[in-house]
């Protein structure tokens, strides 16, 4: 278990969370003004929903919370990401986040993580996204792995 | 403001849909970048946060990078909202995306988020499934993004 220390060492069976929040309208208009999605459910309608993709910060709350020590001692590269959307998202939602380091592994002369991460209502249990995020924990340019 | 989705959705296999191409400038890197503190706090202020490979040439190259490259996630929702426009909020209510980073995007590159309908199908309720072949490429068509989605439709 590497949980307490800094995220490059997170390792396979890892538990992340679960932490707890509220989603507010802030969070939902600035994530999308950043990304320049205007449309009218992340900016302007009554009952704002979560774009997807929010998920990913949710990999920083919970980074935040399992590794206090921060990043380590190299950059990581974000490899793939993949969502998977059961139900909507609506600002004031209490939801919870949990992660778990499904594989470590190292390809091509670089050592890549994959995460899953479910997203889940509070009142009721259910299941709102699932998320498998893969990260490269250093980057490598071909030449250095040639050597 | 966007436009609302097209109504009814009668898009066919092979139909291809495209953004407007957009140059990666370090504007854009910075504001994902201060996008994530900004978030995390959440108390309705601007935060930023230290170097990052997004945002600082000299940090990037310590990393072993020519330069700043621009984070994944930005590509991702330029396609995101590339599906946003064409399906409306129920792509963020019943969907998939998942998208892998093939090629670094640096500053000032010119990207075009695309998507490609492969299949529309009707589930067992009867609501509309579409698949889609998605991508980003620049402007001499090189793939710096790929992937594929998902999403339902209700009937």
């Amino acid at each position: 278990m590497a949980i307490g220390g800094v995220v490059t060492d997170l390792d396979v069976g890892d538990i992340l969370g679960p932490v707890e929040y509220t989603l507010s309208p802030f969070v939902v208009r600035e994530y999308c003004h950043a990304v320049e999605m205007h449309q009218d459910c992340f900016q302007s309608a009554d009952d704002l929903i979560m774009p997807p993709t929010l998920i990913h910060l949710d990999k920083l709350r919970l980074y935040n919370h399992a590794c206090p020590g921060g990043t380590g001692p190299t950059a990581r590269i974000h490899y793939e990401y993949d969502a998977e959307v059961f139900a909507p998202v609506r600002v004031g939602d209490r939801l919870s986040v949990s992660g778990e380091v499904k594989e470590r592994y190292t390809k091509k002369g670089r050592e890549y993580v994959l995460m899953e991460m479910q997203l889940k209502r509070i009142e009721t249990g259910e299941l709102l996204v699932r998320y498998l995020d893969q990260v490269i924990l250093a980057y490598k340019a071909k030449e250095e792995k040639a050597a | 403001m966007a436009k609302e989705p097209m109504t009814p959705i009668t898009l066919q296999p092979g139909t291809e849909l495209r953004t407007r191409p957009r140059a990666m400038t370090r504007e854009r890197m910075r504001w994902y970048v201060d996008a994530q503190p900004t978030i995390a706090a959440d108390d309705g202020r601007i935060h930023t946060q230290p170097p990052t490979i997004h945002d600082d040439d000299d940090y990037a190259r310590a990393q072993g990078l020519p330069g700043i490259i621009a984070d994944g996630m930005i590509s991702t929702n330029w396609i995101q909202g590339l599906l946003v426009d064409v399906f409306g909020p129920q792509f963020a209510c019943r969907s998939r995306l998942k998208t892998k980073y093939i090629a670094p995007i640096y500053e000032n590159q010119v990207v075009t988020a695309c998507a490609r309908v492969q299949t529309v199908t009707q589930n067992e309720n009867g609501d509309t499934v579409y698949t889609l072949e998605v991508w980003c490429e620049d402007d001499s068509e090189k793939k710096l993004t790929v992937g594929s989605a998902m999403v339902q439709l209700p009937a």
